[in-house]
């Protein structure tokens, strides 16, 4: 299970222009285990390994802190919105509650 | 031999009374559903929904305007239910909205998430997928940076749900 854990997929507006509200969708896989669930084989409750913080820097700065809980989906998937007034790198950074740090940079390009 | 089976009439009688009696006991104290359930699931306790919001917020006024909350009317799997928090408040740089809160009544911990917006964002929206446990509400709740708070209720029917217990 663990290998398939931290793959991110970004998705942004193939044209943007210069000031421009766009939206982002960030997609990573991840089981988001609750801490509630037995595992059917084992009998073992399942322990709880959920992403509690993503961060969200444009350019260096820090715009976006999600604080999430093991109530977001699995493989948790989100949408927000920046203001594309610069050419610079968007940077995405999941945490999870065992330590995992998964991170991915896109360039925003707005014309 | 006539008292060996006088014997077994009065303990079978004995037996049957004392299971009817506690048969009923434990029907009429209703600790039935209790006692089947997994032990670990008798722990969980569901926290109330208008402790958790006194405990974010106080006792200040959330007013129901400005926020637009979409969820499904039905969620036929409780693990994956779409919501959709959109504010038409402004994200100027001395007027924006500050967090948005995301609550579900039903949910043993009823918090889900909280998202820290700035103006750099634009516009103040977030789309996110959440776990139900059962049919209830769903709250989204916006704090503006002046300390203003704002939201939106919706009523989703989950005929599945998604945190297990």
């Amino acid at each position: 299970m663990a290998e398939g854990i931290g793959r991110i997929k970004v998705r942004i507006p193939q044209s943007i222009s210069k000031g421009e509200v766009i939206s982002i969708k960030a997609l990573i896989t991840h089981p988001m285990d609750t801490g509630l669930i037995k595992d059917k084989k084992t009998g073992q409750i399942i322990p709880a390994h959920y992403i509690n913080a993503v961060d969200v820097y444009y350019g260096g700065t820090h715009i976006t802190h999600c604080d999430w809980t093991y109530a977001v989906s699995a493989n948790p998937f989100m949408a927000f919105y920046i203001k594309a007034d610069k050419a610079a790198p968007l940077k995405i950074v999941y945490k999870d509650n065992k330590g995992g740090v998964w991170e991915e940079t896109v360039q925003i390009n707005p014309k | 031999m006539k008292e060996n089976r006088k014997n077994m009439i009065l303990s079978r009688r004995q037996f049957i009374k004392t299971t009817g009696v506690t048969c009923t006991a434990l029907l009429m104290s209703g600790s039935l559903p209790s006692l089947l359930k997994p032990a670990f699931a008798a722990e969980l306790k569901e926290e109330n929904i208008n402790d958790v919001l006194k405990k974010y917020f106080g006792n200040r006024h959330i007013e129901v305007s400005h926020v637009d909350l979409r969820a499904p009317i039905i969620a036929e799997n409780g693990a994956v239910v779409p919501i959709m928090i959109t504010s038409d408040l402004p994200m100027e740089t001395n007027n924006y909205v500050k967090k948005m809160y995301i609550f579900v009544d039903g949910n043993l911990n009823p918090y889900i998430a909280s998202i820290d917006l700035t103006p750099a964002n634009g516009k103040a929206a977030f789309e996110l997928r959440i776990k139900m446990r059962k049919t209830s509400n769903v709250r989204a709740i916006v704090e503006t940076n002046k300390g203003q708070l704002y939201g939106a209720i919706r009523s989703v029917k989950v005929t599945i749900g998604g945190c297990g217990g």
